[in-house]
């Protein structure tokens, strides 16, 4: 053995307050190493010896974390919700394959075309990242385990907003990067943040009443075609379009706001079955 | 005996459907069967007394939590045990990571204690040695078994199976046969089932449920007795019987009022099932 665990880990360690990922440290050496067992036995309680090896029994049953769940928990995440977040089904490497696939595709457009002065189909696109990643992260449809949870004590919300937030995280995240690939438009580069929170609350301040499917349908739908008639009413091509003007910002504030708003009112909605009928 | 389940009056329409129509009912200790044909409203009924959807109409208290409140909902899914017609997995997941997960939804936050607690309902429903295993790699049964141990994290008073023997082979059939059996001494278990042999083997109480009515609520015994007097043998099929089939003795096997000097047979749990869901209306010459 290179190295030992403190005594005074070993004495944490006995009255049950070593903390991961400390403990986890602990629990497997002390399966390998004899004289740490010993200076275990010396400050430990019996009784209190006892537990711990039930805990270490039960500690080397579990298996070891999958490289998502060990990255959340080195992180800070508890261990508690990195499980939860790793069940969430967006997050995995085909969805954000296919997000860092569509940005690199706009940001590649956006840059053929330096002399715009709006990275229109960035901007465009970027904003219903987010929102198909939160309506894929949650119900009956995607999420297999939809029924369990839903009668689980967890409130449906938690859950919901452990979710949000996490893809969110990625989501915007991943759309920052993609700001950084371009710097020459400066900040009309970042249009697409407020449209994505508007969005994404939108959707899912619907979702009780429209269901997990057709309410972020109907938002996305109602983005492009918004879109669409500002590109249609647009006085000159080199202008924005009214969604990324300072206005149109405004306007997407407001209605991120009123959205998490409504969207907080119904929460208790989120705690009950959203689909169909036996 | 105090009730676990007590419901009264339970009416819940899906559009223009009436999937439950004034249902009451007292769950007490023991396995409880819930039969009833394709769209009787037996996985709606299961749903609202797991609370996972309100009734339109109706009231039910579970361990004397009444789930009409948002408090009262928690206290009652802290008192469940439930799995659905169709139980989904993370197929990524072992069998341990799955149930580990369920475990959390039931607020066992506490990592150790989670995981003995993952560990024991593993082992009584006989998966300890799988436990690491990933779940897309495990047989139908296994799969079945595992989401009953994720419905027995925390010891629930109340536990709900929905058809859990659907897609089993009999073996497999019959093994978790002896788990439910296992998992209903000390708890109260709703068993919604199409097969009568789960009920004739396991409960000692049947809810029959047709068009979201309940038919018959009594033993199985007493639904037996229904069919007394009503089920004859004869050579060809009874265009008179409600129901008639060939049975492999080459006889036929008549349901309904048999003729003057038939060949009287001892009645089976399904022939009372058969005759009440006809008194309900149901098809019954399709069986």
């Amino acid at each position: 053995m290179t190295w030992h665990v403190s005594e005074e880990d070993l004495r944490a360690y006995a009255r049950g307050e070593l903390a991961p990922p400390v403990l986890w440290s602990a629990d497997a050496h002390l399966t390998a190493c004899a004289q740490c067992r010993g200076v275990l036995a010396d400050v430990s309680d019996p009784v209190a010896l006892d537990a711990g090896w039930e805990r270490l029994d039960a500690e080397l049953d579990a298996p070891r974390l999958g490289l998502f769940e060990s990255l959340l928990v080195r992180i800070g995440v508890a261990d508690h919700t990195a499980r939860l977040l790793a069940a969430t089904p967006v997050l995995r490497g085909s969805w954000l394959g296919s997000v860092v696939a569509v940005l690199v595709m706009t940001v590649v457009v956006a840059n053929s075309r330096p002399d715009a002065g709006t990275p229109t189909l960035f901007l465009a696109l970027a904003p219903l990242l987010p929102l198909a990643g939160v309506a894929l992260s949650y119900g009956p449809a995607l999420d297999p385990t939809y029924e369990m949870a839903v009668v689980s004590p967890t409130h449906g919300f938690r859950l919901l907003m452990i979710r949000t937030v996490a893809v969110l995280v990625a989501g915007l995240g991943l759309n920052g990067l993609a700001t950084l690939a371009l710097p020459e438009y400066g900040l009309r580069a970042l249009a697409w943040l407020l449209p994505a929170l508007a969005l994404t609350a939108t959707g899912l301040a619907l979702t009780p009443r429209l269901g997990p499917v057709l309410a972020p349908a109907l938002v996305g739908g109602s983005w492009v075609a918004l879109l669409l008639t500002a590109d249609a009413l647009r006085a000159a091509d080199g202008d924005p379009l009214a969604p990324f003007t300072a206005a149109g910002q405004g306007v997407a504030a407001a209605v991120a706001a009123l959205a998490a708003g409504l969207l907080f009112l119904l929460r208790d909605r989120f705690d009950l079955f959203n689909g169909s009928a036996a | 005996m105090t009730p676990t389940v007590s419901a009264s009056g339970l009416s819940l329409r899906y559009g223009g459907t009436r999937a439950l129509d004034d249902v009451s009912l007292r769950l007490t200790r023991g396995v409880t069967g819930l039969l009833g044909p394709n769209g009787a409203g037996k996985t709606t009924l299961l749903r609202v007394l797991a609370t996972a959807v309100p009734p339109d109409r109706g009231a039910f208290t579970v361990l004397g939590h009444d789930p009409a409140t948002s408090r009262g909902r928690q206290d009652v899914r802290r008192s469940l045990g439930y799995l659905p017609q169709t139980p989904g997995f993370h197929p990524d997941f072992t069998a341990f990571e799955f149930v580990d997960y369920v475990a959390i939804l039931k607020e066992l936050t506490d990592r150790g204690a989670r995981h003995r607690e993952v560990r024991r309902v593993l082992e009584e429903v006989d998966l300890g040695d799988v436990r690491g295993r990933r779940i897309k790699r495990l047989s139908g049964g296994m799969r079945q078994r595992v989401a009953l141990a994720a419905a027995l994290v925390g010891d629930p008073g109340f536990l709900v199976l929905d058809e859990p023997t659907v897609g089993l082979d009999p073996e497999q059939r019959m093994r978790f046969r002896e788990l439910i059996a296992q998992a209903g001494e000390g708890r109260t278990v709703l068993l919604s089932t199409h097969q009568t042999e789960d009920v004739a083997m396991l409960c000692n109480r049947v809810v029959v449920l047709a068009g979201g009515q309940v038919r018959f609520d009594g033993t199985p015994a007493e639904l037996t007795a229904r069919a007394a007097g009503q089920v004859w043998s004869s050579t060809e099929r009874d265009p008179g019987a409600l129901a008639g089939w060939r049975t492999g003795t080459g006889s036929f096997r008549n349901l309904g009022d048999p003729p003057t000097g038939a060949d009287l047979l001892e009645p089976t749990l399904e022939d009372g099932y058969l005759l009440t869901l006809d008194g309900a209306g149901a098809e019954v010459a399709a069986a």
